[in-house]
């Protein structure tokens, strides 16, 4: 049984990036697109002379870091060359008898090889969910052996799983890792249960319970998920529309319309990862750059061979960008309620006796939080909203009330904390026994998966 | 076609991104596990109170028995060698506490062809006997040949455990050099999958004339007369799946140091590789089972009933379905 001694895996498909790694680490070994390429129908025979910019690829041994497409950890899921893509024809496999199956690449690889003409790119997670389960086995089992270079006989794997994921979806993912893999243990977690686990590193926390809000904010779309002790209040899970993309967009209408140099996706994604953060008052931030210019910064973009420059200024964006998560209004017309508010609904939306626990324990994760002073921000407003709500309900019966202790969380590992939750809970010597193994899975089919017990940790 | 590298990918990008960032000034605290095929763990650390000195150790399962098989103890003395070349690359003397073997990467002076070589690492560990054993055939094949035109054999089989119940084994001889697999496999279904992919191994060669240069192959489920004088401890109740892979290296597989290499890391990929595809072929039929499943549920929908009564506004054409089993709606 010497796979005991093999760390466990780590895997975190998510709807943009992919994070992958070994429990114990204190990072994921490896972040790219959950995108795959595969060979295109139409012309699979002339897949063989692969794509120019795949040259690349191969020859990554002798290349420098930068320009080999393995490396860099993304912190983007989109695909900058946007011409790929432009036709989506049917993958299915079935009528090939050839190796076509064999045909594809994926992450960073697969958004260069999709820039020729005989791959097509697909996104297999849509919304947090697997939609084409032949591209997700295919994504998979290169991302094991390839990138992971993993026996999964050998190894544990703890998967993540948004909240409110059909059983269904879990039975095929069980399929999947047991039939195809033969991998030796499963646990599938909820990640925003993940995400509570990685906020125990915060110096904030002392108490490790699994009780508190989580604020998951990623490229596409923002959850707000309570959780209580362990198990995801479905009916309180509420979605806001605005996450890391639209964000981009909005620095990038801002410079579109000042007429900079370069007004391009990247250099707003830029842009909205270096300079922006969060402000108390919009107001007074205004007043206080049209005092102090030096507060407008420059951003130098070179081209490769660094022989031309642009420069390109960047203004009152640094706060207005992140702002659009407290007003809405200031850049979409159809989402109007601030974040705060949302995070308060959903709270109240829950039972009454764990409230006070998720209010105390608002947690952040995912890339698009990552702002400076964001968690400050948050956890001003909300408990501005509570303290009127007690003041209010004070004022109406005369009773004193106990009052509210509102708390954001923020910690380093916010970025991956969904993966480093995982890292977490998978190193320790308990993980093992929670989960099913191959025998479990034999004995019982894939209905196993549908429980899987906490981490009762404390 | 999905080939697996040779080198761990992982660690070469571990290693690159430390040295870009040392360069900028700020070297990255790493303290990381890394893992490869067979019961291979790697770990990647800063050495105490330098950030600029990275410990690369490796505990790997074979190391016991590639140890076990130099009577002169020649291991550390070969990887010493082997990386002597390269520069930023030092081999500690003692290996990290838990793990087998440790190099010593010096950040400012490493070089993207020896990230590369310690990124080789396990290939490196795993080449000492193969290289003991080409050594073992030239020195044989300068011997008179025997008239009769048979081989002279080594006396030595090389054994290396590379896995709990799979090992491999080689034998040198003056005109080849023989490297026999023994394999099991877990699942039932991979048994099957597997049967056909080995005799697929042995078929291949005779049927397609442009790899009459890759090494002969052969399959059995007996051990090999090679192996007869090994005597092993292995469980008698595996031995229905127990399979016995021969692939016979020739002198002009192993001519040059170059060809050396090539067949050293295709050879110790070999099982890695070949799991790698059962698992491949078995996400094949997944996706042809996913089809006809669709398919077959297209045909039951067109067959369904229409049992509610909302069919009032064209009462007098009958309801349209699509493929789907959705109503036309007009």
């Amino acid at each position: 049984m010497s796979y005991l001694n093999n760390p466990a895996i780590v895997m975190d498909n998510g709807t943009g990036l992919t994070k992958l790694g070994f429990a114990g680490n204190d990072s994921p070994s490896w972040i790219f697109p959950t995108a795959i390429a595969t060979a295109q129908s139409s012309n699979a025979k002339s897949s063989a002379n692969a794509p120019q910019g795949l040259g690349n690829a191969k020859a990554g041994v002798s290349n420098p870091a930068t320009s080999n497409p393995y490396f860099g950890n993304s912190t983007s899921a989109t695909s900058f060359a946007s011409n790929s893509n432009a036709f989506l024809l049917s993958n299915n496999l079935a009528g090939k008898r050839g190796t076509e199956d064999l045909d594809f690449y994926i992450g960073n690889e697969a958004l260069v090889a999709s820039q020729g003409p005989a791959y097509s790119l697909s996104y297999p997670i849509r919304h947090g969910q697997v939609e084409n389960w032949d591209h997700m086995e295919r994504f998979w089992e290169n991302s094991i052996f390839k990138y992971l270079r993993a026996e999964p006989e050998d190894h544990f794997f703890l998967l993540t799983e948004p909240p409110l994921n059909p059983p269904e979806n879990r039975e095929q993912v069980a399929e999947i890792f047991f039939e195809s893999f033969n991998c030796a243990g499963l646990y599938i977690a909820v990640q925003a249960v993940l995400a509570l686990a990685a906020s125990w590193t915060s110096a904030q926390v002392t108490d490790r319970s699994l009780t508190g809000t989580v604020i998951d904010s990623g490229d596409g779309v923002t959850h707000v998920i309570p959780v209580a002790e362990g198990y995801v209040v479905g009916s309180a899970i509420k979605n806001i529309p605005i996450a890391g993309r639209d964000i981009t967009l909005f620095i990038q209408s801002l410079l579109r319309e000042r007429g900079e140099a370069d007004s391009s996706l990247k250099t707003a994604e830029r842009i909205k990862q270096e300079y922006c953060y969060v402000c108390p008052d919009i107001v007074k931030e205004f007043n206080k750059f049209d005092r102090q210019p030096e507060k407008f910064a420059q951003f130098i973009i070179e081209n490769q061979d660094k022989t031309t420059k642009k420069v390109i200024d960047i203004g009152y964006e640094r706060f207005l960008a992140p702002e659009i998560f407290f007003n809405p209004e200031i850049a979409s017309s159809d989402f109007l309620t601030p974040l705060p508010t949302v995070v308060d609904q959903t709270i109240q939306a829950c039972p009454i006796d764990v409230r006070k626990g998720l209010y105390n324990n608002i947690v952040l994760s995912g890339g698009s939080t990552m702002f400076k002073d964001f968690s400050r921000r948050l956890q001003r407003d909300v408990k501005s909203i509570v303290s009127n709500r007690i003041a209010q309900n004070e004022a109406l019966t005369g009773t004193k009330s106990t009052g509210v202790d509102v708390q954001v969380i923020s910690h380093r590992k916010q970025r991956n904390a969904v993966w480093f939750g995982g890292s977490l809970l998978a190193q320790t010597a308990e993980f093992k026994g929670y989960c099913h193994t191959k025998k479990d899975y034999e004995e019982h089919g894939p209905e196993i998966v549908r429980n899987f017990s906490l981490f009762n940790m404390v | 076609m999905l080939h697996l590298k040779s080198h761990n990918l992982l660690i070469q990008k571990t290693l690159s991104e430390a040295i870009e960032a040392n360069s900028n000034g700020t070297p990255l605290t790493l303290d990381r596990i890394v893992s490869d095929f067979d019961y291979t763990i790697f770990h990647i650390s800063n050495q105490e109170g330098n950030k600029t000195i990275l410990l690369l150790s490796i505990k790997t399962k074979a190391w016991v028995s590639i140890q076990k098989i130099d009577a002169n103890n020649g291991l550390l003395p070969y990887l010493q060698s082997k990386y002597q070349p390269f520069a930023g690359i030092s081999v500690s003397q003692s290996a990290e506490p838990g793990y087998d073997f440790t190099l010593v990467l010096d950040l400012a002076s490493l070089t993207n062809e020896s990230v590369v070589e310690s990124s080789l690492l396990k290939t490196a560990i795993l080449s000492f006997p193969f290289q003991l054993a080409f050594q073992e055939s030239f020195e044989l094949s300068k011997l008179p040949a025997p008239e009769d035109g048979s081989s002279i054999d080594s006396q030595k089989l090389y054994n290396i455990q590379n896995r709990d119940d799979e090992q491999f084994f080689i034998k040198a001889s003056n005109d080849r050099v023989t490297v026999i697999f023994e394999t099991i496999f877990q699942d039932e279904t991979d048994k099957i999958l597997g049967k056909v992919f080995l005799q697929e191994f042995v078929d291949a060669r005779k049927r397609n004339r442009s790899i009459q240069s890759a090494p002969q192959v052969l399959v059995s489920n007996e051990p090999p007369l090679e192996l007869q004088s090994f005597t092993s401890s292995r469980n008698p109740q595996n031995d229905a799946s127990r399979r016995f892979i021969t692939f016979v290296l020739f002198p002009r597989h192993f001519q040059t140091a170059e060809l050396q290499h090539m067949s050293i890391s295709q050879l110790t990929l070999f099982r890695n590789y070949f799991h790698y595809h059962i698992k491949c072929s078995k996400a094949y039929m997944h996706s042809r089972m996913r089809y006809r499943v669709d398919s077959f549920v297209k045909v039951l929908n067109r067959a369904k009933l229409d049992e509610d009564k909302d069919g009032l506004e064209n009462d007098n054409q009958s309801t349209r379905r699509t493929i789907t089993g959705r109503k036309m709606v007009y």
